[in-house]
């Protein structure tokens, strides 16, 4: 794993801009898949109305997730509380926030 | 994305290490989800994660033709769904039995691997769920019919999207692209079938059952027929089990599989 690969390790520079970035890049390799490369991603953005991702492409999303940030970021445990219509109406944000606490907490040890 | 090469066929999997360390081997459980808007993400925001925090070892796939698993033009016969799921254990290595939970058309699956592949399953778990006899092709026949002929038009769609949202709305659409690019209409009612006494499956199975749903009347059938066969049969409930009643289903499967369970679980 190279250094640009490598999750934040200090809490300043976990931030909401960097993740967003991140989880951005991650969507829009999904989304290439289908042919829309140039969709705008916001934190107000929502996974299935916006960006038309099924259930399916989120769990795609989760294992890029583990990929990136490895156990420190548990979307399975995040999305556990959640039941299937709360997670389609899911938007980029809640997941963002998500990802910054976790990875907060794993800096703060 | 995780993809394995199973048998012919490039196939998603999700697999869930156990959470917690259990005594011997931890149970392998392969979740099967059931057919055309169907995915492993039915199992993985419902069941997958809960399983692995109790220690079990979780295996999710996406069929043939279903999620990000290969969409074959033709090759939609039972037996096909049925070997696939065996080069999957092959590939990943699995040779002790499994338990299999089959939802819907999954549960078929499970029953099918379990009359052909008896050294394979160790229990059955099927959730909604008709054995592959030959009263089911023709029902299935029917039903795919039925669900082409209305999930390609665009009218039937729109008052999808009126009457359930856009989300059903839009999966009808893909199922109804799926029955139209694919063989699955015609290969699904030609299946290989096992004998009407359910003789072939040996294992012991565990039927769960939405009691407003139409497949809850074989719940005598079952219990006069298959060897070994606990059912549950929950009121006020249609054929969505797994995702109106998670927690019930849950707590149900969890517990059979601890009592069949080769390790131990929780």
């Amino acid at each position: 794993m190279s250094v640009e690969t490598t999750a934040p390790v200090t809490e300043d520079q976990v931030t909401e801009d960097t993740v967003l970035a991140e989880i951005s890049g991650m969507l829009r390799v999904l989304l290439d898949e289908y042919g829309l490369d140039d969709v705008e991603i916001t934190m107000a953005t929502k996974f299935h109305e916006d960006l038309e991702l099924e259930s399916i492409d989120l769990v795609s999303l989760s294992a890029e997730l583990k990929e990136r940030y490895g156990n420190e970021v548990n979307f399975a445990e995040f999305i556990a509380g959640f039941d299937l219509e709360e997670i389609i109406a899911m938007t980029v944000g809640q997941l963002v926030d998500h990802v910054v606490v976790s990875l907060r907490e794993a800096a703060r040890g | 994305m995780t993809k394995i090469l199973a048998g012919d066929l490039d196939t998603h999997v999700q697999r869930l290490p156990p959470a917690i360390p259990v005594d011997g081997e931890a149970p392998v459980v392969v979740f099967i989800h059931g057919l055309l808007t169907d995915s492993l993400a039915s199992y993985y925001f419902t069941l997958g994660p809960a399983f692995a925090a109790a220690g079990v070892d979780v295996v999710m796939y996406d069929l043939r033709g279903h999620g990000k698993s290969d969409r074959p033009a033709t090759g939609y016969q039972l037996e096909r769904f049925v070997s696939d799921l065996v080069a999957l254990l092959d590939a990943l290595d699995i040779t002790r039995p499994v338990h299999l939970v089959g939802n819907s058309f999954g549960g078929s699956i499970a029953f099918g691997v379990a009359a052909a592949h008896p050294d394979r399953v160790a229990t059955v778990i099927a959730i909604e769920a008709e054995p592959p006899v030959r009263a089911w092709t023709v029902r299935m026949a029917e039903g795919l019919d039925l669900a082409k002929s209305q999930l390609t038009q665009d009218a039937v769609i729109d008052w999808i999207a009126v009457n359930n949202g856009k989300h059903t709305a839009r999966l009808s659409r893909a199922a109804g692209r799926l029955l139209q690019v694919t063989s699955m209409l015609e290969d699904i009612p030609v299946s290989d079938t096992i004998a009407d006494d359910l003789s072939a499956i040996r294992c012991p199975v565990l039927a769960i059952f939405g009691a407003d749903s139409g497949l809850s009347r074989q719940v005598p059938y079952f219990e006069a027929y298959l060897a070994s066969c606990r059912t549950v049969v929950l009121a006020d409930q249609g054929h969505s089990v797994l995702i109106e009643r998670t927690d019930e289903t849950r707590d149900a499967i969890l517990g059979w599989v601890r009592d069949h369970a080769l390790g131990r679980v929780g």
